[in-house]
């Protein structure tokens, strides 16, 4: 994973997906990611602790993330964990598969796949 | 989650852990630990549902399907292609072998299924629980001893181990007699050591009285084996039993219904394989089809998994209790 333009990286796996979402808005550890992601699919994706640390592994190797000093909040926090932060490419990378995705969308809905039901806000 | 049963959860994936390749385990191994606790935190205070089966199942799947996946990542297999034709890689030997070494141990040396075929227990284990029993328990730690967790068998646990007349067989009872104890048993009442056991969880079915079994020990009878006939005559003084060193005294908490010590005698104390750590599965089925598979067992099975599983048997964790000791002696 020498190159790193984000377009060689697409299209992620959906764990690798949704870390990322985790990590848009704020540096979380470990198990903060795994309730994250969980949160965003409704539970349905529920990563285990050896594909979390499986795709963060590869994700450090590709400069997606990178280890954080910071700690959020010193006080509550048990000085053992790590946390993770999203770099540029990451971000960019995100933004790109978003953008892939809602164009698969689309196509879906032009093939009036949702037809009958209507749009849910989420 | 009960605490024992979260403290072995973590035991048990600290070990799974290790089937990691070693960078990856250096790296990560201490956080997954900890989001794994974490996750065992979580689910104690969920409710409903099945949290603690879905949790278990979810990490063995992960563990499956990780440990494998980053082993393949971490092997170079030019080294392999090498190794294949000059024997230099040891390396790879080494690190795969841990992987299969450690899920052989674990599959068969800490824990075991095990399913109870007879109801010589009901009331506590009933027919058609499936158990996992912890083999660690029981087991001397030997050069261990402090840093293994081990706990002599005691007065009141549910043991399992092997059927003395026929170690090809596992039974399940209680412990009553440990070495030293004198017993003998009174119109269904044991007395140990001259004092009446309350013992709140034996069950008793009919109200017939056999001398044999009920005030044990009498004389050999018709049911009593070589074995038994053999503890009769070397352990029994002042119509008292006395048990043996290195042995134990085991009956059925169904008093009634349990062919156990009384008839076959003891139980060598090195036959002990464990005790009943959690059942995960109790379904309703006859002895005979839980002892061997056949295809009619698997037609009811597929026909009825839902309406005969007893859900509200999931996950239960059977105790040992000890009974208590009535004053008095008698």
């Amino acid at each position: 994973m020498s190159k790193t333009t984000p377009t060689t990286l697409l299209p992620l796996t959906p764990p690798v997906f949704h870390i990322l979402l985790a990590l848009a808005d704020q540096e979380r550890h470990g198990y903060g990611i795994m309730q994250d992601v969980a949160d965003q699919t409704n539970g349905a994706l529920q990563l285990g602790p050896g594909t979390l640390y499986g795709c963060l592994k590869r994700m450090l190797a590709a400069r997606l993330v990178e280890e954080s000093d910071e700690r959020p909040d010193p006080n509550l926090d048990d000085q053992r964990r790590r946390y993770y932060r999203m770099t540029a490419l990451g971000r960019r990378t995100v933004r790109e598969e978003a953008q892939r995705l809602a164009g698969a969308v689309t196509a879906a809905k032009s093939k009036r796949l949702f037809a009958g039901s209507k749009p849910t806000a989420v | 989650m009960n605490p024992t049963l979260e403290r072995w959860f973590c035991r048990i994936y600290l070990m799974l852990i290790y089937t990691y390749p070693r960078p990856f385990r250096v790296r990560f191994g201490g956080e997954m630990q900890q989001v794994f606790r974490d996750r065992c935190r979580h689910v104690s205070r969920i409710t409903g549902g099945w949290p603690v089966l879905s949790l278990a199942l979810r990490t063995a799947a992960d563990w499956l399907s990780t440990t494998f996946r980053e082993r393949l990542a971490a092997t170079n297999w030019s080294d392999v292609w090498r190794a294949a034709r000059r024997d230099t890689s040891r390396g790879f030997i080494a690190e795969w072998s841990l992987t299969i070494v450690t899920f052989l141990f674990f599959t068969t040396t800490m824990v075991q299924a095990y399913v109870i075929p007879t109801p010589s227990m009901e009331g506590n284990l009933r027919v058609g629980d499936h158990l996992l029993v912890d083999r660690v328990a029981y087991a001397d730690p030997g050069p261990f001893r402090g840093v293994l967790p081990y706990h002599d068998v005691a007065r009141g646990d549910i043991v399992v181990f092997l059927y003395p007349e026929d170690i090809r067989t596992t039974y399940v009872k209680r412990v009553i007699g440990i070495p030293g104890d004198r017993l003998h048993l009174s119109g269904k009442q044991v007395i140990r050591n001259g004092r009446a056991l309350i013992e709140p969880y034996t069950r008793h079915v009919n109200g017939d009285h056999d001398p044999y079994r009920d005030d044990f020990p009498t004389a050999p009878g018709f049911y009593t084996t070589p074995r038994g006939r053999d503890m009769f005559a070397s352990s029994v003084r002042d119509g008292e039993l006395v048990v043996p060193p290195g042995h134990l005294f085991v009956m059925g908490d169904n008093r009634e219904n349990s062919a156990d010590s009384r008839y076959w005698g003891f139980v060598p104390r090195e036959y002990v394989m464990g005790k009943p750590l959690v059942v995960y599965w109790s379904y309703d089925a006859p002895t005979n089809e839980l002892a061997d598979w056949n295809a009619h067992h698997f037609l009811d099975l597929a026909q009825h998994f839902f309406s005969r599983t007893r859900w509200d048997r999931t996950l239960l964790v059977p105790h040992s209790r000890a009974a208590q000791e009535a004053g008095g002696a008698q």
